[in-house]
């Protein structure tokens, strides 16, 4: 009970440390460049999941061929 | 040439997508410092973004009536310039806004004059620069509006998908087919392919502009919420074995989730009591001259037309599959 206490209590403590802090990379990344790295991002995020889907597909056409 | 709209799908893609990335925005000023001035020489710094400042470029202060010319500019680069006022005495304490040749700045400054206002110089004339294709230039945005060719098609994906589902699941009631069972399930299927995309990019974009990858807009809820109709749509078929059975009750099923769709998509972050952080909800009807500006709907359009006929042909693709695997079944 007590160590989880404290690790809740560190936990808070990095929260709120994480804060004050300056820029995250990510906020940087994002902000930076008049905010073209988002777009990079969507884009990436859509061929990803495009890509998923196929991997999927082919998984299934290939299931079909070993059954045919 | 029955496969012409896989052609047109990519094709418009293609161009609509390169469009989307290469199209200039339009050259806007970004940064006025210091932020506030008092009267004196003072020095002004100005940035812009994909401007092209030239030593001719004429600066002045705009408040109200009153104008005030700059007495030198130094070009640094075609970004960065340094214009020198003699800010008069008299001038209202106000808000000021700052203009580089065609290009203003609203509210760039405070002026801490305590004057009654001073009569306005004549600063020369500008003219406006010859009229280019590019995309706005909207602060907070930036470059990241580009994500309007990208983000929003797959919306309109999933709606026409789920339209197709509900279409065949209607069809479902009339026939009792089940090869119309198995296209609106299919339909479904890549619709949430493409919800989970457009909240996935929906998010990052959120993260880049509203500063949180999850906001409490409508939209967003109404698109999580209808996102996980069509999840329990799925679960619900799962749990029915009978092959008829299961038809008709997901078809009926199927048609209120595409009401709810309706409902949380289209009229629920439109009611005048909700705020919505999206264009065109809250109050406002989508799509109007202050959302949406030509060059954006010249490119826009393709995209989603592109995006939904890539749409179609996976859905058509997935219910391929899917018969091939029910004829092996037998």
């Amino acid at each position: 009970m007590r160590t989880l206490l404290s690790f809740f209590l560190l936990l808070s403590t990095i929260v709120a440390n994480a804060q004050n802090a300056a820029p995250s990379w990510l906020e940087s990344t994002l902000y930076g460049s008049g905010k073209i790295n988002v777009v990079v991002g969507v884009v990436a995020i859509i061929i990803l999941g495009i890509g998923i889907w196929l991997w999927r597909m082919d998984r299934r056409i290939s299931n079909l061929e070993r059954k045919s | 040439m029955k496969n012409w709209w896989k052609f047109l799908g990519i094709g418009l893609l293609l161009l609509a997508s390169i469009a989307a990335l290469r199209i200039p925005l339009a050259p806007a000023l970004v940064h006025v410092s210091p932020d506030r001035i008092a009267p004196g020489t003072t020095d002004i710094t100005i940035t812009g973004y994909n401007t092209a400042f030239t030593s001719g470029a004429l600066v002045k202060l705009v408040n109200e009536e009153q104008q005030v010319c700059a007495t030198s500019v130094s070009v640094l680069d075609a970004s960065h310039l340094t214009a020198r006022f003699e800010v008069p005495a008299g001038m209202k304490a106000n808000l000021t806004d700052v203009s580089v040749d065609d290009l203003i700045y609203t509210g760039a400054l405070f002026t801490e004059g305590l004057g009654a206002g001073i009569t306005s110089a004549v600063c020369p004339e500008t003219y406006p620069a010859p009229a280019s294709f590019t995309f706005p230039n909207r602060s907070i945005l930036y470059e990241s509006i580009r994500n309007l060719h990208f983000h929003v098609p797959m919306w309109f994906t999933m709606i026409v998908l789920m339209g197709i589902s509900v279409f065949q699941s209607i069809k479902v009631l009339g026939n009792n087919s089940l090869d119309n069972d198995l296209a609106a399930e299919m339909a479904a299927r890549i619709g949430l392919v493409f919800c989970v995309l457009g909240l996935i990019t929906g998010a990052l974009w959120a993260r880049a502009t509203w500063g949180a990858f999850w906001t409490n807009d409508v939209k967003l809820n109404g698109a999580a919420v209808t996102g996980l109709i069509y999840v329990a749509y799925l679960v619900l078929r799962g749990s029915v074995q009978d092959a008829h059975k299961r038809a008709r009750l997901a078809a009926i099923y199927n048609i209120f989730a595409f009401m709810l769709l309706v409902l949380f998509l289209f009229v629920v972050p439109r009611l005048n009591a909700i705020d919505s952080l999206h264009p065109g909800n809250g109050g406002n009807s989508g799509f109007n001259d202050l959302d949406m500006d030509n060059s954006l709907r010249s490119i826009f359009y393709p995209a989603v037309l592109g995006w939904i006929l890539v749409g179609c042909w996976m859905y058509d693709l997935r219910v391929r599959a899917a018969r091939l695997a029910n004829n092996l079944d037998r």
